[in-house]
């Protein structure tokens, strides 16, 4: 169970960052454009593609190391 | 115009027919109150995603994302990051909740509350504060729902009567269809909603631009200043948005109606899977985000108010077919999220409240009286709206920071501390509605750049852990039982729900 915690948390803090702290520090700005996109336009239509990725991989890895209610291995210790 | 009324009433027409629609196939699933209120927890992913998408993706979405982008700029995008934010932290969390909630028979936050601090009071006073905070939320949406019939109508129907309108079919359609009703009608209001977006999302860049790529070079050449933070919106820099962020991410499941439809899904696995595809969902908001920062260009030389720039753009650009499907989207994106949070609100006050006040009280009486709190609260709402409604902004935004100030009790102490108690979750509470009032009230939002809420939950959590602390905790042998429910350490074989572990939960 910690290590399916740590994971989330993980997951958390990295699409906060994504999203917020990415943007200020790299985005932030009226030009050049990205792909013909104002900057700050572009980061924030990437980003929603990416998070599902992140959420994803956090969800093959909770699979995992921590089985649910009604699964096959919940039983397993935490 | 008599175009308009005839788009009007058609369109309120498919409204109807819908509604009935989800009342018949709701009918027969709501005989008691864990079916009205959760679906006696039966939902598959796709209903629980729609159900979520609804309650989310709101009049503001539709409407008022892209009139806070046309007024603000690039501080529209904190909403599409709350989400997505607030999806990470539900992974974990609403499985949890998800999980105490089927063991002990919770249907409501106030409910898990109560169970996890054993504080009936808490659990009532939380109970009616959230039932007064949400009923701001569903002010919002009859804002919503008045700018569409406004502009469509060009005027024909009053404000008032047409919200009253829309508002009874609303609290029919809950009485009795209830939650399973809901989300046959999210289910269409989703499709016309993304239909719609789409639409206006693609139309208008061709129309008013020539192409994307045109219209994407004329916002960096003549609204620069919309592109950046805090550009446009003057106060609403870099620390603004990551603090923003933060308090409405954490904020978002506190919301007491989010917390119910987590308890209708059939397994937290769906939960979780709803985590991992939500986000794009947000590619709705970006859509929107971008109409707006269009029709600050568009519209450069009329006086447009916010809220009516969608509608306006729509009634410019689509021929009259389009704009009935266009209508249709918008008045269900203002009425049906309005559905779970009316539901939530008269199930916190007759469950909640009443039951705690009337202890022998039978749960017929409690489930009839919670369908019949449903016309009360739908028009105390539309009483609200009519009597201040530019008094309503400032209530939500109230509303929002006050919601939030649950977190420390909700996930920190009702998930990972055991040491966390009833005192010190409800002065926690308190002192964060406290900072949060006064820093709205005396325009100190954001304080240094800092948004409000997020000044007061760090008061809310220096209390909630300090009076914690100096108060005596939940007995050891109950909490065992209540954390080792979400976060299983031992060996156990049967199901949740009349559970017969093998071993003695030793978390």
């Amino acid at each position: 169970m910690k290590r399916a915690v740590s994971y989330w948390i993980l997951a958390v803090v990295l699409v906060f960052v994504l999203y917020v702290v990415v943007s200020v520090l790299f985005f932030n700005r009226d030009g050049p454009a990205i792909l013909g996109m104002p900057p700050m336009l572009f980061w924030f239509t990437v980003v929603p593609l990416v998070t599902p990725g992140v959420l994803g991989a956090l969800y093959l890895i909770d699979r995992r190391v921590n089985p649910q209610w009604e699964e096959e291995g919940y039983d397993a210790r935490g | 115009m008599p175009e308009a009324s005839v788009i009007l009433l058609i369109a309120l027409l498919a409204v109807a027919v819908i509604t009935v629609g989800g009342i018949l196939i709701g009918q027969s699933e709501s005989q008691n109150l864990e079916g009205w209120l959760v679906n006696s927890r039966r939902m598959g992913p796709i209903f629980v995603w729609f159900l979520l998408g609804t309650e989310i993706y709101t009049a503001f979405t539709f409407q008022g994302l892209a009139g806070y982008a046309f007024a603000k700029g690039s501080s529209a995008f904190y909403n599409v990051a709350l989400n997505d934010v607030a999806y990470a932290i539900g992974f974990f969390i609403l499985p949890a909740l998800w999980l105490i909630g089927k063991k002990f028979g919770h249907v409501t936050q106030s409910d898990f509350l109560a169970g996890r601090y054993r504080s009936r009071n808490l659990g009532v006073f939380v109970a009616l504060a959230s039932a007064i905070i949400m009923i701001a939320y569903i002010d919002l949406n009859i804002e919503g729902l008045g700018a569409v019939i406004q502009v469509i109508g060009h005027n024909v129907f009053n404000q008032t009567i047409s919200d009253l309108i829309g508002f009874l079919v609303l609290a029919l359609a809950v009485v009795l269809g209830g939650i399973r009703g809901n989300a046959w009608q999210s289910m269409i209001k989703d499709i016309l909603m993304f239909v719609a977006v789409i639409a206006i999302f693609i139309v208008v860049p061709l129309h008013y631009f020539g192409s994307f790529g045109h219209m994407y070079q004329a916002m960096l050449t003549k609204i620069p200043k919309f592109l950046v933070i805090p550009g446009a919106s003057k106060n609403q820099g870099p620390l603004w948005l990551i603090t923003t962020v933060a308090v409405t991410g954490m904020g978002q499941w506190m919301w007491p109606q989010w917390f119910g439809i987590a308890y209708t899904a059939k397994s937290p696995r769906t939960l979780k899977l709803q985590a991992v595809f939500m986000p794009f969902y947000q590619l709705v908001k970006v859509m929107m985000v971008t109409v707006g920062l269009a029709a600050v260009i568009i519209f450069a030389v009329e006086k447009v108010k916010g809220n009516d720039v969608v509608m306006l753009l729509a009634l410019k650009t689509f021929p009259e077919w389009f704009l009935i499907i266009f209508t249709v989207a918008a008045v269900f994106a203002a009425i049906v999220p309005a559905g779970p949070i009316i539901m939530t609100s008269a199930s916190l006050i007759a469950k909640n409240v009443y039951g705690a006040v009337k202890q022998d009280a039978k749960d017929r009486t409690v489930y009839a009286l919670t369908k019949w709190l449903v016309f009360p609260l739908t028009l105390l709402a539309f009483g609200l709206a009519a009597a201040a409604p530019a008094l309503i902004v400032v209530v939500l935004l109230i509303a929002y920071d006050f919601i939030s100030q649950l977190f420390p009790a909700v996930v920190i102490g009702g998930l990972f501390w055991r040491r966390a108690t009833k005192q010190g979750a409800t002065a926690g509470i308190i002192v964060g509605w406290v900072v949060s009032g006064v820093l709205l009230l005396t325009k100190h939002d954001p304080w240094f750049g800092i948004n409000a809420g997020l000044v007061a939950l760090a008061c809310n959590f220096v209390v909630f852990i300090g009076v914690s602390l100096l108060t005596p905790a939940v007995s050891r042998d109950y909490l065992d039982d209540f954390f080792a429910t979400a976060f299983p350490k031992s060996r156990r074989t049967a199901k949740v729900a009349g559970a017969v572990n093998t071993e003695s939960p030793k978390a």
